[in-house]
This record gives structure tokens, sequence and C-alpha cells, in this order.
């Protein structure tokens, strides 16, 4: 195993690539009762359409058939329920599904070993029948459904509906009541043997733990798991346009308040800085300091009281950036010219920057003392950077106003969506 | 983990030394008995300290001073506790051996300007940020509807008893927001410094000496106020037929919301055997309710149980389909019966058991989580973790029977979806 040491963090992480491809993650710690484990494949609901493994035909599967798989892996032909196994010591179990993964997880205090033979075993052991898959239609439903009725859901989905053109990204990770209620076990068969093979997953366990004898427990179960592996699956490529689809859209639903949203695509190949992590760190500083608590937008927003609240995201999708504001507000117009005006004179002080700086890293320390917390943003890197970045601390210390004033001037902010929530009843 | 607790004069102070993490975690809690015309105030005034101070005049001036303390948020929040109204402060700061000499005491220095030094001009709130404050509070209040699962349960409680404090709404009220003035607001920031009943947490990897004068220094109040009045609210009785309750909304899903009462609970029962029922009944991912509503029979996606034990009530939400409410209503009661009947294994009993001491395991690791188990021992006299993890161990599927059967379904709210 090699040892990654989080500079400046006192925290270690063990890697090891297995033979048959499975990468593993081992963080060890001291002081916490608490462990946290996650096995995840890199297949989430963006691919629908793909060569299944040992098959030669493009095939195309009904949208949201990841998230349906994730649901169906709970099913065990010994008919013994996951959820009713890590119960027996008090674990915790969930699963979820995102556009470019989906992770089996558990979290606990005591028998880590027998929970991460289990949590091995039972992703590796799929088991759908007709009856199985057309019970789990009505619970699905139901969960779709439930975000429907949820406006900032509905917003997000629309804001990347407008952003996007070509790529599934615009699709709901869940489908549709009408998508799910088309899929068979043969298409899940199909999708399980193509990603969820190991050489296309990764294992990390964070806790009180002795690493060699964790290693050991992944071994053995591994060995007894035969399953093809290493083989490469042929995925339909998207040419995703750097225009966003549509300029704006009015939503009418049951909503008290209006929101609305912008959505900016950035083309991610003219930032100056190569190294994707470090493109991400200064889009960061550039999100945080331009709309962040302390900005001269939020402050003025409070003086003039045209947004009750207020968040932004950032997502990726492929060679483009997306940044979402999301407000609540009676005066949606306004709050339009306002980041318009923000955008139009950005003031980042060297002082900011430096205050920001301080403020990272002391949450990256916050951030390592929590174990859960530990094992989401690893994953988050392996997700988006294959890699751990050891140094990340000195990267933050790095950070220079002159380099983030270059990434700024590339930001093209013509480039956007905007989305209206608004209430039926007006 | 090591703690003290010591009584300084006007508050008690409740110091847990240990070296499990980075931080050091700050709660400061008020509590007075609740009114219900003082919920919608108590949220603008919390929400006003931590938007400026008199040091610190806006909330981008007060932002930039924490993050120059290396992210030294403070964070407030109000809740009701059975019969009481509490409000907490918290600061979480990095151990200063992570940052910078000093950042300790400047950090309490700053909660401590938050607290004692408000933005105020004469016997008024500074009116920019009042303004706003009410602002807010007022599009709170009025997008509360949107959270259909949050709004089924204020709902349910409010058609289950009118009046009682079981019903108040957290949010607050449009009428009473309307009433408030920078001046009314000001009033009632001396009310809860003067006669607020007061507690101060820390937890970290602190010096005992060191902490408490630094606390003394900065934490001044005046008196030690003391009630007698018990946060549990009781419960004698309950509906003989259940109150059906059904409002109509434009929605995709319906939200149903059963709320259940605990007749004449014991504090044992209440501590110890109810805690094992719920996780059995409706509490986890493998309990009966889980098994029965979700996986057997498809109706919902989610559907869970959680008990209230200050307020003598255990509450049991799902969303669903509307047309299959009754479906599920039928199932969920027939589960209760099971319940009480004795339905349910050893081994349902063990693994509720091993699930509630992973609980009490994991809270350890959560600064939070200690700190509140310390505040309800002080505040309800429970058992410490070690003797409750202990003591959940000797629990009987007899005593779980007994108080399966104290649990009766009073009320059932039906948040109907319908396309319009």
């Amino acid at each position: 195993m090699k040892e990654i040491k989080l500079k400046q963090l006192e925290l270690s992480v063990y890697y090891e690539k297995l033979e048959n491809g499975l990468e593993v993650y081992l963080i060890p710690y001291s002081n916490k009762n608490n462990y946290y484990m996650t096995y995840a494949t890199r297949y989430g609901s963006v691919t629908t359409e793909f060569v299944p493994l040992d098959k030669k035909k493009m095939v195309t599967v009904p949208n949201g058939i990841a998230h349906f798989l994730e649901h169906k892996m709970f099913e065990q032909p010994d008919g013994v329920d996951p959820f009713s196994f890590f119960n027996q010591s008090g674990t915790m179990a969930n699963a979820s599904t995102t556009f470019d993964n989906t992770q089996y997880l558990c979290s606990g205090t005591r028998s880590l070993e027998e929970n991460l033979d289990y949590l091995l075993e039972y992703v590796n052991t799929p088991y759908f029948t007709d009856e199985n898959v057309e019970k789990e239609k009505g619970i699905i439903a139901e969960e779709i459904k439930m975000y429907d009725d949820m406006p900032e859901w509905v917003m997000e989905r629309a804001l990347r509906e407008c952003a996007l053109k070509e790529h599934p990204m615009r699709i709901d990770i869940a489908g549709s009541v009408k998508d799910i209620f088309q899929i068979t076990k043969e298409n899940l068969y199909d999708c399980y043997h193509s990603f969820y093979q190991p050489s296309n997953m990764f294992l990390i366990v964070a806790g009180p733990q002795d690493v060699e004898k964790t290693l050991e427990v992944v071994k053995n179960r591994m060995a007894k798991i035969k399953v093809p592996t290493n083989q490469k699956i042929k995925t339909k490529k998207y040419q995703e346009p750097v225009s966003v689809a549509e300029k704006e859209k009015t939503i009418r639903m049951n909503v008290e308040i209006p929101k609305v949203g912008m959505c900016f695509k950035f083309d991610r190949t003219k930032f100056p800085m190569s190294d994707p992590y470090v493109q991400d760190l200064y889009f960061q500083m550039f999100v945080t300091l331009t709309f962040g608590i302390t900005s001269l937008f939020r402050e003025k927003a409070r003086k003039e009281k045209w947004m009750s609240s207020f968040y932004t995201q950032i997502d990726d999708c492929e060679n483009y950036k997306l940044l979402s504001l999301v407000a609540e507000t009676n005066e949606p117009d306004v709050f339009q010219q306002e980041v318009l005006q923000a955008l139009k004179n950005i003031s980042i002080t060297k002082e900011d920057v430096e205050r920001m700086k301080k403020v990272w890293i002391s949450s990256e320390h916050k951030m390592v003392d929590i174990v859960e917390t530990t094992v989401l943003n690893l994953y988050d890197d392996l997700m988006k950077y294959h890699r751990i970045e050891e140094n990340k601390m000195n990267l933050i210390k790095a950070i220079e106003k002159r380099e983030l004033d270059k990434l700024i001037q590339k930001l093209d902010f013509e480039n956007k969506t905007v989305v209206k929530i608004l209430s039926k009843k007006a | 983990m090591e703690y003290k607790k010591k009584d300084v004069g006007a508050y008690r102070l409740h110091l847990v030394k240990t070296n499990r993490f980075k931080t050091i975690t700050f709660q400061i809690v008020f509590r007075r008995p609740i009114v219900k015309e003082e919920i919608t105030i108590r949220n603008v005034l919390t929400q006003m300290l931590t938007q400026s101070c008199a040091k610190y005049q806006s909330k981008r001036e007060l932002a930039i001073y924490s993050q120059e303390l290396y992210g030294a948020y403070v964070e407030s929040s109000n809740y009701r506790l059975g019969n009481y109204l509490n409000t907490n402060f918290f600061l979480t700061i990095l151990n200063e051996k992570y940052t910078e000499e000093g950042m300790l005491e400047k950090s309490i220095s700053f909660l401590h300007d938050i607290l004692f030094s408000p933005h105020v001009e004469g016997e008024e709130f500074n009116e920019e940020s009042f303004d706003y404050v009410i602002h807010n509070t007022k599009s709170s209040i009025e997008s509360m509807k949107e959270n259909t699962s949050k709004y089924s349960i204020i709902r349910l409680l409010e058609v289950l008893e009118e009046n009682s404090p079981l019903s108040y709404r957290s949010y607050g009220y449009l009428e009473d927001l309307e009433n408030i003035t920078r001046h009314s607001l000001y009033e009632h920031y001396l009310e809860m410094i003067k006669n607020d009943m007061v507690d101060i947490l820390v937890i970290g990897d602190i010096d005992f000496e060191e902490m408490t004068h630094l606390m003394k220094q900065y934490f001044d109040f005046a008196t030690l106020k003391q009630t007698r009045r018990p946060a549990l609210i009781e419960c004698n009785k309950c509906r003989r037929t259940p109150k059906m309750v059904t409002e109509t909304e434009d929605l995709n899903q319906s939200k149903l919301a059963i709320g259940c009462r605990l007749v004449k609970l014991q504090e044992y029962e209440r501590n110890y055997p109810l805690t094992l029922f719920n996780i059995i009944f409706g509490g986890s991912s493998d309990s009966k309710l889980f098994q029965e509503v979700r996986e057997k029979n498809s109706l919902a996606y989610t559907v869970r149980s959680v008990p209230n034990k200050l307020d003598s009530l255990l509450l049991i939400t799902a969303g669903i389909d509307a047309k299959m409410s009754s479906k599920a209503i039928e199932i969920i009661k027939k589960q209760l019966k099971e319940m009480q009947k004795g339905h349910f294994s050893e081994e349902d009993i063990k693994k509720a058991k091993e699930y509630f001491e992973t609980v009490v395991d994991e809270a350890m690791d959560a600064p939070g989580s200690v700190l509140e188990s310390y505040y309800t021992m002080e505040l309800l006299g429970t058992d410490d973790l070690e003797t409750k993890k202990a003591k959940m161990w000797n629990v009987t599927k007899e005593e779980i029977v007994k108080v399966a059967k104290h649990v009766k379904i009073d009320t059932i709210y039906l948040l109907e979806g319908e396309e319009q």
C-alpha cells in the first residue's frame, strides 16, 4: 500500500489498486468512534447509450435506470435485506445516484470488517426478477413526485435543461414516472454487468482501523467474486455546444414567493490555468468573493431588500462550468439587473483574497476532523480529478489575485439562461 | 473526555475537555417558558444580533471580521423544548494551535460583542438592519407552505390541539411580526439578557482554568433565575376515535401525518422502552413501517415515525399517492396493533439496542451532540450517555409492549395533492 500524507493536515490516505482494477483508499483515524465507508461505480444517470458487455450493438436504455438499479441492488437472492444485515450491528446504510456515479455506503461504530465484507458482497450480487422490478416502480414514482413538489429541485432541473442542449445532464437523475415504467430486468443486467466491473469502481474506508487488516478483508472478498473486469465499455459521446440551449423559461407552480435562477455556461478550455484542480480553486474564489456573504452584491441586496434567500451552485459538464445563482424574490427583474451589474463591476481586492485563504485553510482542518466529510471530499476529488491532492493546503496558499483577475477576464457573462418560477395564482 | 460543571453565579458553565476535535465549540443557551406571542419577536431578535453589532455595523463588516478570525461564524437558532423556548448561539473556531496565538480570546470577545453590544441607537435597534430582518422573516413565514413535509406536520399539530404549546409554529406569525417595532425589539432583548435562564457550554482541547477565567471575564449576566415549570407536556387523555382532517393543495404527492399521544407514560418508559419501540416500529430503514408500507406495498418512498418525548407525542409521516391514503392508514394502524400484541422478535429488540448504542457512540464524534447530551442532563435530569447505554440493554420485551399500548392514534392529517 502506498501512503499519501495530506500535507499540514495530520492525516494519511493509504492506496492500493487491486489486480481486478478496484481502487482502494483507506484512511485511519485514532481519535474517533465512527467509521464511514463507500463503494462506488463511476456510472450514473447520464449513461443511457452504450454497447453492453459482450454485445456488439449500441443500445438505448430508459432514463433513470442508474438510479433504479441502485434501488434494486438491495434485492438479494437469499431474501436478506441489506438494511436488515447492517442493522444487526446498529449500522446505518444508504445509497445514492448522481449524474456520473452511484455509491453504496454504510457508517457505524462496530463490526467494520464484517460490514465491509458484506458491502462488497451484496453490491456484487445482482438479483433482478420481473416481480421485484415491478414492485419498485411505485416506490420510485413516489420519490419522483416528492421532488416534483420541491421548487428548488424544479429550478435546478429547468436551469440544466436551458443551459444544455445535447448532454443528458439535462435529464433528471431519477428520470420521469413514464421512463421508469419501461425498465426491465434485462436492461438492469446490461447496465450492471457493463458498469459494475471492479475496474470501474473504487472503495473508501475511513475511521478507526488497522489498514492492513482492512485491505485483507477486501482482497479476500474480491478473490471470491468472479466477475468480468477490465473490459472497456463503449459509451456514446455528446457534442455539447458552447451556447446555452434556451435563453429563458417561465414555470408556473404552487409557490408563495417567486424564484428566479440564472445559469452561466463557461467554457473551461479558455481558463488561463491548466490544472483542473487549480482552475476550480480559482473559480470558487471568484464566486465566493462576488456573490458570497461579504460581497458588495449581497450587501446591496440587504440594503435594498430585493431578495430574501439566495444561493450559488457550481456544476461541471464535460468542458463546461455551470454557475447557477438562485434567489427567492418578489422582484425577479431587479435581481437579474443587479447580478449583471455585479458582474460588470467586479471589485476584488488583494485583502479579500488573503482573507478567504485564511477561511479555506481553517476549513480544511475542520473538514478532516469529521470522518464523513473527509470521505465525501475525497470522493468528489476522485470523481472530478481522478486523484488525491496531497498538497491542497499549499495550492490554497499559492492563490494570487493577479491570476484570479486573468481568469475573470476570460469569463463570458453573456452566455446565460434565466428561469422564473411564478405562482399559479398570480 | 472530562466534564466539569461550574456555578458561575448567574449561569452554569459546562466545560468538556477532549482531544477528539481540532475545534472549540461554544454554545450559549437562553431559556424561558414559551409564550406564543413571543416566538416571532425572538426569531427577529436572534437574526438581528447576528446581523450586525455596535462594532461591526453591517452584515458585511461582521462577516469580514469573522473571516479574519479564520471563519469564526456565530449562528443562532430558536426551538421549542416542551414548555420552553430555547435560544442558542453557537460559535465554532479552529483551535488556535492551528491558526494564530490570541485567536481564542479574540473569538470569545467577538461572541461577547454580538450578545452584549447590539447595534442600537438610544433604545431602538438600527433601522436598516431591522428592516432587512423583518423583510426576511416575513418571507420565511410566507414560504413555509412550500416545504410540504414540514407544513403537513405544522397543520397536524394545529388540528391535534389548538392553543397548546404543541401547536405553536416555530416560524412565527405574520400578525405578531407586524406589531414589532425597533423599540419593542430592544425591550425584548433586555428581557432575554436579564430574565432568561442561561447555560454556557464549551467543548474542545481546552484548559479548564483558562476557559473558566475567560468566560467569567466576558460573560457576566446579572442574576440567577429559576423556574419550577417542568419542560414536559404531559398527556392524560386521547381522542376515542381519531380526528381525521383533509386539506387540499395543488401538489403531485400527498403528505400523510399522524399524531399519536403517549398517554400517561412514566419517565423510565419515556426514556428507554419508548426509544426501542420507535426504532422497531418506524425509526429505521429496517422498521415495520418501512417494510410494510414501502417495501411490501410500494405505497411510499418515505415513511417514518419520530417520538417527541417532551410533548408526549409520536408522529408518523409518509409521502403517498392520494388514492392510496386509506390503504396506507390501514397498514399503519395494523402495524401499531402488531406492536401492541407483541408481534416482534427478540432479534428485532437486539437490533434496536445495537442501533441505539451506535447512535450514542457516533454522537461522541460530533461536538454539538456531546454538548446537547450534557444540556439535556442539566435540563431534564436524564442519565448520562454511558448509563443510558447500559440501561437500554436491560429493557425487556414486556416493557416495550407495555409502552406500545400507551401509543394511541389521536389525529390523522392528510395534505392531499390535487392537480388543478
